[in-house]
């Protein structure tokens, strides 16, 4: 039977498929949204590298001193500048090939080290980007910082580094300088090292009983390979899951359709029990909703060249979830008579679960109370948090009893959602 | 054989009774009508019927058993047409009678069959595969109660199914209904339209406001008023007392006063001539005397003090 009405929904969507494709097309925007509000692709769902240009009309010692900064050690890692001039520069920011173009003025070397002006950079941003540019903005503040610190401390110094850095001194005065700067440095060095604050990052390691929780860069405890941190990973799987229960809405409110139209009336004269016809729906969305996952997941995962590390797990327990969300949509659907209002709770029910299950903040990042006595109860949670682990916690989750408490709780809601049915019509649902 | 039973069915929603005490008997091969206004009562009871709604007293019995004792059982013997047209509008006819075919427990190749034979009964083969939502009025009307007849119902409940279709519709499936009810099948068939029941039920039922005030064969009904002659005087009647003239309540029975019209029935078997004079020579101006077999109309005047068509 359940195949029967799945083959009626399906038909019914196929012949009238606007309503489906907008559930369909959503998430895919949703996703193509994050996509662009992030910059587009990523390696590894990382950051990535962050190609930009600079242009140094300055040309002097100091500048490509900066300039060969930026090619070394860890930034090297993380940025790729290339050098072009302001033309060029211009054209690849235009063909958004570059996220920012850092434009060194002529005459900086000498305004710097003789104060005689007020010297400034130029950064041009790049607007089809977001996170990069920003990224690059937050770095140029920090080495703007680091040159009014130097220029404040070593003023008196100045003239004497232009002449170096102008070809005009000779090794006995370079060396002077440096150790002069040298004895500068060790005299802040109380003040600079160890640092007042720092912080350690924890990975949250899957541990037997009665051990402690190890830390990252131990040796011993080091996952042999962990999975990629992302942080488009992590938000999109978040969004997801909040975007489902949306879907999952969409989908059940047919049953809200089969009441008006008295289909569902003519089944419970055919039939005392409501439940197959019930679970019928839940079947069907759960179509969509798995429908729905694979454009969000599989597209995210496209987009953001995000590597899923745990297929099955991860199947599964979309599943699971996706029988929760049709479950609890079935629910409220028996619950509520009126459709719209039906809907403003549906909508009102899944910003709440996502929000206080951890879909889009961390956990960690909520209330206390919210965070450690409620987020754990609830299914979002079961589910972000359980794929969160898998897919980008570098450590094991069980998966297993997670998707098997969302099937068990979609069993109650639908058992629930049949009563509720019942119960109704034996009022006088339409009497 | 009686196949439905409903003893002394009660249902009130709130203050409102929607049932009160309301009892008939359906056999097989009979079709009985259920006539009376909106709001009458007359869905409520197909509900109750149809395991829809719990009475609040009250039984129900199909061929023989308890409602509630077994309702699955019940309602495998029963096919239901709503008042509404509860079919899928995105589906085909031809679809839609297979799907409500195997929610009825037909096997795949069982509803195909019966689909085509019903298609065929309808006269809707050429439209078979057509959408219903591009179907007339009157066509959809027929997928709604070949819907119910798949799996071949002893008993069929017909929640005014002709509601709202073009004449020419209307006697397609009174007609329909009438091959039905030739074939064994027990029917019970709720309407306002007065013409649908008298032309079509073997018996009916006059129900308002939630009991069922008279039942019988359409000529029992006729008989209440006094058999086949009904008067109808046109004339100026405000101050007019029909009590107060001399041996007038002797020979007629009022069916209805208002300040212009008075509907009268004849007593006995009087000779109708003899009681058109009797008419004319009332105190009063008359202008106009007709002389008509009384409708169940009439009979709902005579019991509700009401016109059905109001």
């Amino acid at each position: 039977m359940l195949l029967t009405l799945l083959a009626k929904d399906l038909r019914r969507a196929w012949r009238n498929p606007l309503p489906w494709l907008i559930n369909l097309l959503i998430p895919l925007c949703i996703t193509a949204l994050i996509g662009l509000a992030f910059g587009g692709k990523s390696d590894g769902g990382a950051l990535g590298r962050i190609r930009f240009a600079v242009v140094d009309e300055d040309d002097s010692v100091l500048t490509q001193f900066l300039r060969g900064a930026v090619n070394q050690g860890d930034g090297a890692k993380h940025l790729e500048p290339v050098f072009l001039d302001r033309e060029a520069a211009l054209r690849e920011i235009n063909d958004n090939k570059l996220a920012a173009v850092l434009i060194i003025p002529t005459n900086f070397t000498r305004g710097y080290f003789t104060g005689s002006q007020r010297v400034s950079l130029e950064l041009i941003k790049n607007p089809a980007q977001s996170i990069h540019p920003a990224v690059l903005e937050e770095l140029l503040g920090a080495v703007v910082t680091g040159l009014n610190a130097i220029a404040r401390n070593f003023q008196s110094e100045f003239p004497e580094w232009q002449a170096v850095f102008e070809g005009k001194g000779d090794y006995k005065k370079v060396s002077q300088l440096i150790e002069r700067a040298g004895d500068k440095l060790k005299a802040a060095k109380p003040y600079l090292n160890p640092p007042l604050v720092s912080y350690t990052k924890e990975v949250r390691v899957e541990k037997p009983p009665g051990t402690n929780t190890t830390r990252a860069g131990s040796k011993a405890s080091k996952p042999k390979s962990g999975p990629d941190s992302s942080l488009f990973g992590y938000l999109l799987l978040g969004m997801s899951a909040m975007f489902l229960l949306f879907i999952a809405s969409n989908g059940m409110s047919d049953l809200h359709r089969e009441l008006h139209n008295g289909t569902l009336e003519r089944y419970h004269t055919l039939h005392e029990r409501l439940l197959s016809f019930i679970a019928g729906k839940m079947v069907f969305t759960m179509v969509l909703l798995l429908a729905g996952s694979a454009v969000m997941l599989g597209g995210g995962a496209v987009i953001f060249r995000i590597h899923w590390q745990q297929p099955l797990a991860l199947a599964v327990l979309t599943l699971g979830y996706a029988g929760f969300a049709a479950g609890l949509m079935a629910a409220l659907a028996a619950a509520m008579t009126d459709e719209r209002a039906a809907n403003v709770l549906n909508n009102l029910v899944g910003m709440g679960l996502g929000l206080a299950g951890g879909c889009l903040f961390p956990p960690q990042q909520l209330p206390a109370f919210l965070g450690k006595h409620v987020c754990p109860l609830l299914p979002t949670y079961w589910f972000v948090e359980t794929v969160r682990n898998l897919e980008f916690g570098g450590a094991t989750a069980p998966w297993l009893l997670a998707a098997l408490k969302l099937a068990g709780l979609s069993a109650l809601l639908l058992a629930l959602a049949s009563f509720l049915f019942r119960r109704r019509f034996k009022a006088g649902l339409r009497a | 054989m009686s196949l439905l039973e409903v003893q002394r069915l009660s249902k009130a929603f709130g203050a409102v009774h929607a049932l009160d005490a309301v009892s008939f008997e359906v056999q097989a091969g009979e079709l009985y009508g259920l006539l009376g206004p909106n709001g009458a009562g007359k869905t409520t009871t197909i509900s109750i019927i149809s395991g829809l709604l719990k009475p609040d007293a009250g039984e129900v019995a199909v061929a023989g058993r308890l409602f509630w004792s077994d309702p699955q059982r019940a309602k495998r013997n029963m096919g239901v047409v709503p008042q509404e047209v509860a079919i899928y509008l995105e589906l085909s006819g031809r679809e839609n009678l297979e799907f409500w075919g195997r929610m009825a427990g037909l096997s795949s190749g069982e509803a195909k069959t019966r689909a085509a034979e019903l298609l065929e009964a309808l006269a809707l083969t050429d439209r078979a595969k057509d959408s219903v939502k591009t179907y007339s009025g009157g066509m959809k009307r027929r997928i709604n109660l070949g819907c119910a007849l798949l799996h071949r119902p002893q008993l069929l409940l017909l929640d005014e199914p002709t509601v709202g279709i073009d004449p020419q519709a209307r006697l397609n499936i009174l007609e329909f209904i009438r091959g039905l009810r030739s074939s064994g099948t027990a029917i019970l068939y709720t309407t306002h339209y007065l013409e649908e029941a008298e032309t079509l039920c073997d018996r009916i039922g006059i129900i308002d406001r939630g009991r069922l005030l008279a039942e019988g064969t359409l000529a029992q009904l006729q008989e209440r008023l006094g058999g086949d002659r009904v008067f109808v005087l046109e004339a100026d009647l405000k101050n007019a007392s029909p009590g107060a003239w001399s041996g007038f309540h002797e020979r007629f029975r009022v069916i209805q006063k208002s300040d212009r019209q008075l509907v009268v029935a004849a007593i006995g078997d009087g000779d109708p001539s003899a009681c058109l004079k009797t008419l004319l020579a009332l105190p009063v101006r008359v202008e106009n005397v007709t002389l008509k077999r009384p409708s169940l109309n009439d009979v709902f005047l005579q019991l509700t003090g009401r016109d059905l068509r109001e």
